[in-house]
């Protein structure tokens, strides 16, 4: 509904002025419909490629004093590790997902920077399909910790905190229910696909609006197409700053959850 | 910096700080699931006062939920 | 121009939100920044805030979608 809107909203600049739309993020390289490699495909495994090449070649001669590459290395992972990991799941049990912890977050780093580098610039969580693989994976992780630890029954009976009326626990009951199976997965995706989508669009609208003003426009028009220029310039900057607190929130969220069903709440 | 063994329960410090996110999917699905709710009685009895009816107790009950669980001290 | 008054309003609507969100957590950054020993209970009254005002942009978002 708001996309339709928006492109018809964008629409009343001009005649002949295509605004992007959604149809602009499906770019297939080989075949076509639903087993096409499209771009975000190609994109994706360049950038495990890339991850898998940059970690094994920092750490394979792991030295006291460390290397640039080490250095960095170390900082991120140390940045997951302390920062995330151990200081929300606390220090008991934490190293057994510190790896499902460090993979998410510099998979979704490298990946939304890709949506400004310039050879690539394509974000690949801008398609649903990517942040949805990847709740599955953290909501199939906390959902079977907590159902292991204290059975299924006992799970679902402490869905309800302790201490209510009895009358209302068969309302809040399903609301806790539907809270934890539906909403917070969806949620998870949502807000990395709805940022990483609308950061790319407001970018494509940008600059293309404004080569088209400049192309094809009046003096008034030239010089708005100089200022939407650089609106595109400071909103790339503000894009990068997203883009690593999106990262860094999908982790810390996901550290989160799978805190929540360790611990024993109430 | 000696100071023993590590505490096993050294604890989360910042495991209520990531409670505000928790909060935030309890406060969306409150509405959306009474106002579905809603909705489908007003499909099944053809009125149509049933939908904001749900959504605001939804929002009432899912309120009244994080003030119980995050309000009051445990 | 043709569109959806609905998108106005809902834009509209959540300005009132986001400052009471600011001004909730700038006094709770203040009180902790004054003493830090009273994190704990501050803690659970910003939540509070949070939630009750952070209800009114959610009324919002679901409208702005049943009103479509």
């Amino acid at each position: 509904m708001s996309l339709n809107v928006l492109g018809s909203l964008a629409m009343a600049d001009g005649g002949g002025f295509e605004t992007p739309t959604t149809a602009d993020f499906y770019q297939p390289l080989l075949f076509d419909g639903p087993w096409a490699i499209t771009r975000p495909a190609v994109v994706l495994m360049l950038s495990v490629g890339l991850i898998a090449w940059f970690l094994i070649a920092t750490t394979k001669r792991a030295a006291i004093v460390p290397g640039k590459g080490q250095w960095v290395t170390e900082s991120a992972y140390g940045f997951v590790r302390n920062g995330i990991a151990r200081d929300i799941i606390g220090s008991k049990d934490f190293l057994r997902f510190v790896p499902l912890l460090f993979t998410m977050f510099v998979l979704i780093l490298v990946n939304n920077l890709f949506g400004v580098i310039p050879p690539i610039q394509y974000p690949t969580m801008s398609r649903i399909g990517i942040p949805i693989a990847l709740t599955l994976v953290v909501y199939v992780t906390y959902l079977y910790i907590g159902m292991k630890r204290v059975g299924v029954g006992a799970y679902f009976k402490n869905l309800v905190p302790a201490g209510l009326p009895a009358w209302i626990v068969p309302v809040i009951f399903p609301l806790e229910l539907i809270t934890f199976f539906i909403t917070r997965p969806l949620t998870l995706a949502l807000r990395l696909f709805g940022n990483m989508f609308a950061g790319h669009l407001l970018l494509l609208l940008f600059i293309t609006g404004g080569e088209y003003m400049i192309i094809h426009g009046g003096i008034g028009l030239k010089i708005a197409g100089v200022g939407s220029f650089a609106m595109a310039f400071v909103l790339t900057i503000f894009e990068i700053l997203i883009e690593f607190l999106q990262a860094y929130i999908f982790t810390l969220l996901a550290a989160t959850y799978i805190a929540g069903s360790l611990v024993d709440e109430h | 910096m000696n100071d023993g063994p590590p505490d096993p329960d050294a604890g989360h410090p910042r495991l209520e700080e990531a409670h505000m996110w928790n909060v935030m999917s309890y406060l969306i699905s409150g509405p959306v699931m009474f106002g579905g709710i809603g909705w489908a009685l007003d499909l099944w009895l053809n009125t149509s006062f049933f939908v904001p009816a749900g959504i605001l107790a939804g929002m009432a009950v899912s309120l009244y939920l994080v003030w119980v669980r995050y309000g009051t001290q445990h | 121009m043709t569109g959806n008054i609905a998108i106005l309003g809902y834009g509209l609507s959540a300005i009132g939100p986001g400052v009471g969100i600011g001004l909730i957590f700038a006094a709770y950054i203040n009180g902790v920044a004054r003493q830090p020993e009273a994190r704990g209970m501050l803690q659970s009254i910003a939540i509070l805030g949070f939630a009750l005002a952070e209800a009114l942009a959610i009324f919002g978002l679901v409208l702005a979608f049943v009103f479509k």
